[in-house]
């Protein structure tokens, strides 16, 4: 028998271009919200699971420079280099197992610190595509030359989505604006325009997540899965999420919901680039009525390996304050070269 | 208060042995070379020490054309094009450079490779891939 795992505790910094505190300071603070929220102090927490990208924090080991504000001093520590979403995954995993009851996950960047698209390019194969100057953007502009092919109305449609999403953002980091004139920004990677690119920034996001023996209230992570795809782009088919279709699968499965008969009330998809919420829409073949990004999502605000985990925060939001309560959200996280890396979580909101 | 930084570490990556080999042969023969698996049966381009899809190490060596087609490409602006190209004789695409104006190219176009007068054994003696004037698609 499987222990159930509660979504107890949620503590984010607001997304911000440059959030000039110190990454602990950042950090801590977000610990500090998602402890109070989950109504304990350190000593409650058996394990720690952090996220984080040394690339981006420019020291190696990136973990080690967050060990005491996590609270991992003397505990258990994992450190997941990934989106945080996947962090959550091996989070819950410990709960499952039985082997403990309170796991803090924590995950933090700043893209303030460097210049972070060229970062990305020490991503890629050091020898056949790195040399060349190829980064995540370059790959995404790529993709959507494919998707854009033979359909004229595409970059219309994706300025639409980011228009959409940042609208509906109250602190969006990038300023709303109008289909005409996303249409018109800045070409980075045509077909692809500044304004259909997730506008990035500088944040931390900690979840406290708690077996139901502890008595702790909230909704329930039902399931997870994950899925990875070839690196090499050219080895992909990069006109289909088809990592995100297994990953779900494997998500259903362990939630023992039917793939073909689970519905979603929300879903927080991890969109980097507007054309990728046509991509997962596609891939998870959503009802009508499901509510997506119900705070703008990433293409409004964007912290590189918090991306997953703050949509799980959102998603927790949405659940808590359904006024039945007995909802279901579908939460999504991305990492890599055009999303190589998949992982998507399956939450239930506990009836009222 | 920030403390400015700029890391700058020599590093030197082994290619490997098929990335060796084709490395090799862009420099001494102008010459793009792929991997076939006999189990997948499928070519790969680049040279591959092993298939992603199976797993198996015993690919086949083979020499791909150094015509090619355009299979997508974004412009970068003030960075030039990124193309992912399938050489003649593969089944998958790789990434590398294209060489010419935004205007001059379209998905399906046939392409030719173009290589440095000075080669080094680097993903760069290959310069990248032009319109083929000589082909009509």
């Amino acid at each position: 028998m499987r222990h159930q795992v509660i979504i107890a505790g949620l503590g984010d910094t607001e997304s911000a271009l440059e959030d000039s505190r110190s990454i602990p300071e950042m950090v801590l603070a977000a610990v500090q919200t998602a402890l109070a929220d989950a109504g304990i102090d350190y000593g409650a927490i058996d394990s720690v699971v952090t996220a984080s990208v040394d690339l981006f924090d420019g020291i190696t080991a990136s973990n080690i420079a967050v060990t005491e504000v996590v609270g991992a001093v003397m505990k258990p520590e994992t450190r997941i280099s990934a989106d945080g979403l996947a962090a959550i995954a091996h989070g819950a995993c410990q709960i499952w197992s039985g082997a403990y009851e309170t796991v803090l996950v924590v995950a933090h960047a700043k893209t303030s610190m460097a210049r972070y698209q060229e970062l990305t390019q020490w991503a890629m194969d050091p020898i056949h595509v790195q040399p060349l100057g190829v980064d995540f953007l370059t790959c995404a502009g790529l993709q959507a030359r494919l998707l854009a092919h033979g359909d004229a109305g595409a970059d219309r449609r994706w300025a639409q989505i980011a228009a959409d999403r940042r609208g509906r953002a109250s602190r969006p980091l990038a300023p709303a604006s109008s289909v005409e004139e996303i249409l018109a920004s800045k070409p980075v990677a045509l077909p692809l325009r500044q304004g259909m690119c997730a506008p990035m920034g500088d944040g931390a996001c900690a979840i406290v997540l708690r077996g139901a023996a502890t008595g702790a209230q909230g909704p329930v992570l039902r399931g997870i899965g994950y899925d990875l795809e070839p690196h090499a782009l050219g080895d992909r088919d990069l006109t289909h999420w088809h990592g995100l279709e297994r990953a779900l699968q494997r998500a259903c499965k362990t939630a023992e919901l039917q793939r073909a008969y689970a519905h979603f009330d929300f879903a927080e998809p991890s969109c980097l680039f507007a054309h990728e919420e046509e991509l997962f829409t596609a891939a998870v073949k959503l009802r009508e009525d499901t509510e997506i990004s119900a705070d703008g999502g990433l293409l409004a605000a964007c912290v590189p390996v918090v991306a997953g985990m703050s949509r799980l925060a959102t998603a927790t939001r949405q659940l808590r304050g359904a006024e039945d309560g007995g909802r279901r959200a579908l939460v999504h996280g991305t990492w890599g070269p055009v999303a190589q890396g998949q992982v998507v979580a399956i939450l239930e909101g506990t009836p009222l | 208060m920030m403390r400015e930084e700029s890391i700058r570490i020599p590093f030197r990556f082994a290619a490997g042995r098929a990335g060796s080999r084709m490395l090799a042969a862009l420099r001494d023969d102008k010459q793009i070379l792929g991997s076939h698996c006999p189990v997948c049966v499928r070519t790969l381009a680049p040279a591959r020490p092993f298939c992603p899809e199976c797993g198996g190490e015993n690919l086949k060596t083979v020499e791909l054309g150094s015509g090619a087609v355009l299979v997508s490409w974004t412009d970068m602006p003030g960075r030039g094009l990124f193309a992912l190209v399938r050489p003649d004789g593969a089944d998958t695409a790789m990434i590398h450079k294209l060489l010419g104006q935004s205007g001059d190219f379209h998905i399906g176009a046939r392409l030719r490779a173009v290589f440095a007068a000075e080669r080094r054994g680097h993903i760069a003696d290959l310069q990248g891939f032009e319109p083929d004037p000589g082909s009509a698609a």
